[in-house]
C-alpha cells in the first residue's frame, strides 16, 4: 500500500505527460495538468511519519521513503508546481504548442518530485536527469535564438552535471558497498567522489563558479516554468548535498570552508551583477543565485559545526521553503505585468502581493524571510567559529541589505511595463499568485505552530534589529545609487556573465579550426606552430581512416597472416 | 529427446527454411513470409525449451568427429544461452521488419535465404562447444553476410562488400592461424570456465601471448576494434534490416563473443591477467571507446553516426570482459544484450525515417517528432539508452561497469566512462532535439506514400512494429533489471555458476 502511494507521485504526472502525448487535441486533459502535483501534497501533509517501500525488481533495487527533510521539500515542491500549474493554464492558453509544454512540465515535475521520494542512488539518479533534461524543453519552448541559447548552454552544463554525478554515485557506492543513500552519506565520499558529487550537484544549485547557465534559462523560460525553476527545481541541487555530503561526520572543514566561501561569494557577486541587470526575470535569476549562496554557506556550516548539525540542516530546509516559495511569486509577479486592476482594493490587493515576497526575501520581520534568516544565524551567535569564518554571521546579516538592493532594482524595472488590464482580470493568474506571496506571511505561523522538532522556534525568532537595519541600509543605498547614476537602462555586465566569457573562448577555438579548414596562402605568424600541429593531428586522422580503407593495407595484412599460417605449418 | 538433437534442430531451424527459400521463385511471397516467420518463432521456441532446461542444470551437447581428436561440439551452457536467445528474439523482430521493408523489391529470395543462413551460423557460433567449432560458423558468418552487404549492387554497395570481405577474410586466416596453433599446442579442448591454458603457462607464456595477439586481431575485426573498425562504417550501406543484422544481431557481436570466449573459457580470467594480456585489451577497449565517439560526433549521415556510435559501444563489452572482475564481466556480458537490443532500435528507426520520408542526414530530421511520433520516441528511448540514462538499459552497464573499474582498482576506466557519455549525448542529443523541437516548414517528401498508397499508421505497420517492440524492450530490461529473468539476473546466474573469478567473494 505505501508502495503504491509512495510511487504514484512520481507515476501520476509520467501517465497524464503519456496521455497528453498521445491526444494532443483533448482540452480536458490539459486542465489536470496543475492536479498532477496534488499526490505529492498530499503525502506532504498527510504521510505517517517514516512512509517507505522498497522495490527489488525495479532497477537494482529502489528505496523510496518520506523522511521529515523529505517531507518539507516535497511540499514546497508540490505546492509550488500546483500553483504555477494553475498559472501556467491560463498563461499557456493561446500558445499553439501548449501540449509540448505541458508533456515537457509533467516529465520535470514527476523528476523533481521523485528525487526527493528517492533514498537510493539509482533512484534519485533517474528522476535528478529526467528533471534536468526535461527542463530543456521549457528553457527553449518559446523558440527565440535568446532561448535556444540559453538552452544549449544550459543543456551542456545540465549534461555535465549529469556524469560529474554518476561519477560520483559510482565512487561513493563502491567504496559504501552499497547504493542507498544513507549508506553513501554514512561511508563519507572523499577526495574525487566529493569533488565530483559537490560539482554536480552544484551546477543544478547555481554554485559559484557554475552558475552562469542559471540567469540566462531561468528568464528564457515562459514565466510559470521561471517559477519552477527558480523555486523548486533550484532546490534538488541543495537536497542532494543534505543526501549526499557526510553531514553526520565530522572532520571535513575544509569541505565546510570551501562551501561557506563559495556561499558568501555568490550571495554578494549575485547582487553586485544582478543589479546591473535591466531585465526583470533576469535580475531575479541573480537573486536566486545569491539566495541559494545562503543555502550553500548554512550547508557548509553545518559541516564546519558539528553540534549544530541537526539545527542547521533544518534551517537550511525552512530557507529552502521560504525561498522557493517566494521566489515563485515574484516570478509569477513578472508575468502579472499586464494585470494592472482599475478598481482601488484590486489595486490594493496586487501591491500587497507584489510586496510581501519582495519584503519577505529581504527578511523584514513577521515574514517568512524573518523566521528563516533568524533560525540560519541562530547557531552562530557564540564564539562558535574562528579564523576568517567568525565573521559569517555578518555577513549573512549583510547580505540582506544587497537583497534588498536587488529586489528594489526588479521592482522598479518590473513596473516600468506595468500595463492596466484591459479585458478583466485573470482569476486563475491572481489565485495561484496571491496564493503564492501570502504564504510568506503563513508559512512561519505554520513553523511555529507545527514545526520541526530539530528547530524549535519562538515567537521572539519573527523580529530583531539584525533584520531590520540590513533592510534600512538597502534601502539608503538603492536611494544613493538612483540619486548618483543617471543611465539606469543599460546593462553592465552582460546576462549569464562568464558564459559571455566561455562562448568567446568556444568562438575563437571554432574560428581557428575554421582558418584550418582553409589554410589562406600567409598564415599568420604567432600560434603558427600550433596550428600547424593541429592541422597536422586533423589531417592524420583522415588519412589514418582513409589508410585503413585501401587495399594495399588489406593485402598487406592478408600477406602477413598468410605468411602467419605457412610458419605455424611449418612449425607444426 | 536427447539433449543434443535439440541443439540441432535449433540450427536447422533457421537453417532448413533458409535452403529453402533459395529455391523459391521471386513472386511466391506468402510461402516466403511463412517459411521466414515460421522458422523464427520455431527457432525463439526451441530456444526458449532450451532455456528452461539449461536453468534446471540439464546437460546438453552434441558431438561429430572431425578429424582424429578433432570434434565438431555444440554445447549449451549459460553464456552460450545469453548469446542464442538475443540473437533469436532479434532475428524474428528483424525478419518481421526486413519484409516490410523490402516489399516490392527485387531478389528478395536470394536476400531472405542468405539472412537465415547468417542467423543459423550466428547460434552456431553461440552453440559452440570449442574453438575449430566455433571458426567453422565464424567462417559461414562472413561469407553468408557479404552478398546482403552488396544486396543493392551499387557501386558503394559493392565497394562496401569488397571491403568487408578483404577484412573479414584476413581476418579468418589470422584468426585460422592462431586457433590452429594453439590447437596443435594444447589439443582441441572444449571451451572450460576458467580456461584450459593454465598448464603452458609456465613453458610456453610467449608463445601464448602472440597467440592471443593473433586470437584478438582475428575476432577483432568483426567486434570493430581500433584499428581493424573501418569497414562497419562503411559498410553501413546496406539495407536497414541488414545493419541491424550487423550491428546488433549477428556480426559484431560474433567478434565480441569470440573475445569473450577466449578470454574467458580458453585462456581463464587469471592467466590472462597472469600474462599482462588484458590490461593490454583494456587499453585497445578505452581508445575504440573514445576513438568511436569522435567520429560520431564528425558525421552528419544518421547511419554512420549510429555505425561509429556501434564501433564505440561495443568495446564496452570488451571493456568489462577485460576488466575481469566479477562486476566488470556483468556490464560486459549484460552489454552484449543491452547494446543489441538498443543499436537495433536505433538503425530500424533511421530505416524507418529513410523509407518513410527519405531522412538520411542528421540536419534533415527537424520537426520528424510530428510527423512520425512513435519512432521519434522509440529513437529518444535508444539514444538516451546508448547515453546511458536510467532506467533504460544503456544505465545497468553503465553502473556496473563503474563499478567494476573501481572494484579492479582502476579508476581511470571511470574517467574513459565519463568521457564517453558526454561524447555520447554530443552526438546523440542533437538529432533527438531536432526531432522534437526543430521546426519543418515545408511539407514532407513521402517516398513511401509514393509508392505504397497511404499507411494506416504513421508508417507501414512491419516497419513500426519492430520499432516499438524492440524500444519497449530496451526500456522493460532496464527498468525490471532486479528481476531474475532480467538479462542482469542471467549474466549475474552466468558469472557466478561458469566463471571462476579472481577476486570474487561477495
Amino acid at each position: 500500500m505505501s508502495g503504491v502511494l509512495l510511487l504514484a507521485v512520481p507515476l501520476v504526472p509520467l501517465m497524464l505527460a503519456v496521455f497528453i502525448g498521445l491526444r494532443p487535441g483533448r482540452a480536458r486533459l490539459n486542465r489536470l495538468v496543475p492536479w498532477a502535483a496534488l499526490p505529492g501534497l498530499a503525502l506532504a501533509a498527510l504521510a505517517p511519519p517514516g512512509l517507505e517501500a522498497t522495490f527489488s525488481s525495479l532497477l537494482m533495487g529502489t528505496h523510496l521513503a518520506v523522511d521529515p527533510t523529505g517531507r518539507a521539500f516535497l511540499g514546497l515542491t508540490a505546492g509550488l508546481w500546483l500553483a504555477a500549474g494553475l498559472f501556467a493554464l491560463s498563461d499557456r492558453r493561446d500558445d499553439p504548442r501548449r501540449h509540448r509544454f505541458y508533456v515537457f512540465w509533467l516529465l520535470a515535475l514527476a523528476g523533481n518530485l521523485g528525487l526527493i521520494l528517492a533514498q537510493d542512488a539509482i533512484a534519485f539518479y533517474l528522476f535528478f536527469s529526467l528533471m534536468s533534461l526535461s527542463a530543456y524543453g521549457l528553457v527553449i519552448h518559446s523558440g527565440k535564438p535568446e532561448a535556444w541559447r540559453a538552452g544549449r548552454i544550459y543543456l551542456i552544463l545540465a549534461v555535465i552535471g549529469e556524469v560529474f554525478l554518476f561519477a560520483g554515485l559510482v565512487l561513493a557506492a563502491h567504496a559504501a558497498g552499497q547504493s542507498s543513500l544513507a549508506a553513501v552519506a554514512a561511508a563519507r565520499p572523499e577526495g574525487w567522489a566529493q569533488v565530483l558529487l559537490v560539482l554536480g550537484l552544484g551546477i543544478k544549485a547555481g554554485m559559484l563558479p557554475l552558475h552562469f547557465w542559471l540567469p540566462l534559462a531561468h528568464p528564457a523560460a515562459p514565466v510559470p516554468a521561471s517559477a519552477v525553476l527558480s523555486g523548486a527545481m533550484i532546490k534538488a541541487g541543495l537536497l542532494g548535498w543534505m543526501r549526499l555530503l557526510p553531514i553526520d561526520a565530522a572532520g571535513h572543514a575544509a569541505l565546510g570552508e570551501a562551501l561557506v566561501l563559495l556561499g558568501l561569494a555568490a550571495a554578494f557577486l549575485g547582487v553586485a551583477v544582478g543589479v546591473l541587470q535591466v531585465r526583470p526575470k533576469t535580475i531575479l535569476a541573480y537573486s536566486s543565485i545569491s539566495q541559494m549562496g545562503l543555502m550553500t554557506t548554512g550547508i557548509g556550516l553545518a559541516l564546519l559545526l558539528p553540534e549544530a548539525r541537526g539545527w542547521l540542516l533544518a534551517a537550511v530546509t525552512l530557507y529552502a521553503v521560504h525561498h522557493g516559495l517566494a521566489k515563485g511569486a515574484l516570478f509569477l509577479t513578472a508575468g502579472m505585468q499586464r494585470q494592472w486592476p482599475v478598481a482601488r482594493p484590486a489595486r490594493a490587493a496586487f501591491a500587497l502581493f507584489t510586496l510581501l515576497p519582495a519584503l519577505a526575501l529581504a527578511g523584514l520581520p513577521f515574514t517568512s524571510g524573518a523566521l528563516a534568516k533568524n533560525a540560519l544565524k541562530e547557531p552562530l551567535a557564540a564564539e562558535a567559529l574562528s579564523g576568517w569564518l567568525a565573521h559569517t554571521e555578518w555577513l549573512l546579516t549583510l547580505a540582506a541589505a544587497g537583497t534588498t538592493v536587488l529586489l528594489l532594482r526588479f521592482l522598479w524595472r518590473w513596473r516600468a511595463d506595468l500595463e492596466t488590464a484591459t479585458d478583466g482580470l485573470d482569476r486563475p493568474r491572481w489565485w495561484a499568485w496571491g496564493g503564492l506571496s501570502l504564504m510568506a506571511l503563513l508559512l512561519p505561523l505554520a513553523t511555529l505552530l507545527a514545526g520541526p522538532t530539530a528547530l524549535p522556534l519562538s515567537v521572539h525568532d519573527l523580529y530583531g534589529s539584525s533584520l531590520l537595519w540590513p533592510v534600512m541600509l538597502g534601502l539608503g543605498l538603492a536611494l544613493l545609487a538612483w540619486r548618483g547614476v543617471r543611465d539606469r537602462e543599460t546593462p553592465r555586465v552582460p546576462e549569464g556573465d562568464l558564459a559571455v566569457l566561455a562562448e568567446a573562448a568556444w568562438d575563437s577555438v571554432r574560428r581557428t579550426r575554421r582558418r584550418l579548414a582553409l589554410p589562406g596562402p600567409w598564415p599568420p605568424r604567432i600560434p603558427a606552430r600550433m596550428r600547424a600541429l593541429r592541422l597536422g593531428a586533423r589531417r592524420r586522422l583522415e588519412a589514418a581512416e582513409r589508410m585503413l580503407t585501401r587495399w594495399e593495407t588489406i593485402g598487406l595484412l592478408f600477406s602477413a597472416a598468410m605468411l602467419g599460417l605457412y610458419l605455424t605449418l611449418l612449425a607444426g | 529427446m536427447d539433449g543434443g538433437w535439440l541443439l540441432l534442430a535449433i540450427l536447422f531451424s533457421s537453417l532448413g527454411p533458409g535452403i529453402a527459400i533459395f529455391f523459391l521463385p521471386e513472386h511466391r511471397q506468402g510461402l516466403r513470409t511463412a517459411l521466414n516467420l515460421g522458422g523464427a518463432g520455431t527457432k525463439l521456441a526451441l530456444v526458449g525449451v532450451l532455456l528452461a532446461g539449461v536453468l534446471r542444470g540439464d546437460e546438453y551437447r552434441f558431438s561429430l568427429p572431425l578429424m582424429p581428436g578433432i570434434d565438431l561440439v555444440l554445447a549449451a551452457d549459460a553464456l552460450s544461452l545469453l548469446f542464442a536467445s538475443l540473437s533469436a528474439v532479434l532475428w524474428f523482430v528483424t525478419t518481421v521488419y526486413a519484409i516490410g521493408y523490402l516489399e516490392g523489391s527485387p531478389r528478395r529470395s536470394r536476400f531472405f535465404g542468405f539472412f537465415s543462413l547468417c542467423v543459423s551460423a550466428t547460434v552456431g557460433i553461440a552453440l559452440s562447444g570449442n574453438l575449430i567449432t566455433f571458426l567453422i560458423f565464424y567462417e559461414i558468418l562472413t561469407l553468408a553476410t557479404w552478398p546482403l552487404v552488396v544486396h543493392r549492387g551499387t557501386p558503394a554497395a559493392l565497394r562496401a562488400g569488397r571491403l568487408y570481405l578483404g577484412y573479414t577474410l584476413t581476418s579468418g586466416l589470422v584468426l585460422f592461424t592462431a586457433i590452429v596453433w594453439l590447437t596443435l599446442l594444447a589439443g582441441a579442448e572444449g571451451f572450460t570456465p576458467g580456461g584450459y591454458l593454465e598448464g603452458l603457462a609456465e613453458t610456453h607464456a610467449v608463445t601464448l601471448q602472440v597467440l592471443f595477439v593473433l586470437l584478438m586481431v582475428g575476432f577483432g575485426v568483426k567486434a570493430a576494434l581500433v584499428p581493424l573498425h573501418s569497414w562497419l562504417p562503411i559498410a553501413m550501406v546496406a539495407p536497414a534490416p541488414v545493419s541491424a543484422l550487423l550491428h546488433a544481431v549477428a556480426v559484431v557481436k560474433a567478434g565480441a563473443f569470440g573475445i569473450i570466449r577466449v578470454v574467458n573459457d580458453v585462456y581463464g580470467a587469471e592467466l590472462a591477467i597472469e600474462l599482462g594480456l588484458t590490461a593490454g585489451l583494456l587499453v585497445i577497449a578505452a581508445v575504440t571507446i573514445i576513438y568511436g565517439s569522435i567520429q560520431a560526433l564528425r558525421t552528419d549521415d544518421l547511419k554512420q553516426r549510429l555505425a561509429f556510435s556501434t564501433v564505440s559501444q561495443v568495446s564496452y563489452i570488451i571493456l568489462g570482459v577485460a576488466l575481469a572482475g566479477p562486476l566488470g564481466v556483468i556490464g560486459g556480458l549484460v552489454h552484449l544484450v543491452h547494446q543489441g537490443i538498443t543499436k537495433i532500435t536505433l538503425f530500424f528507426c533511421a530505416g524507418n525515417f529513410a523509407e518513410t520520408l527519405g531522412i538520411h542526414r542528421i540536419s534533415e530530421l527537424d520537426g520528424v517528432g510530428r510527423r512520425m511520433p512513435l519512432t521519434m520516441l522509440a529513437f529518444t528511448a535508444g539514444a538516451l539508452g546508448m547515453i546511458g540514462l536510467p532506467p533504460l538499459a544503456g544505465f545497468v552497464t553503465k553502473w556496473h561497469l563503474g563499478l567494476g573499474a573501481l572494484e579492479a582498482g582502476m579508476p581511470w576506466i571511470l574517467g574513459v566512462l565519463v568521457l564517453s557519455s558526454l561524447l555520447n549525448a554530443a552526438y546523440f542529443l542533437p538529432p533527438v532535439i531536432r526531432g522534437w523541437l526543430g521546426e519543418r516548414r515545408e511539407p514532407w517528401h513521402e517516398p513511401l506514400q509514393g509508392h505504397a498508397g497511404p499507411t494506416r499508421f504513421e508508417t507501414h505497420w512491419m516497419l513500426l512494429f519492430p520499432v516499438v517492440f524492440t524500444a519497449a524492450l530496451g526500456l522493460l530490461v532496464g527498468l525490471f533489471a532486479g528481476l531474475g529473468l532480467s538479462p542482469l539476473g542471467w549474466v549475474s546466474l552466468i558469472v557466478q555458476r561458469d566463471y571462476s573469478l579472481p577476486g570474487f567473494g561477495l
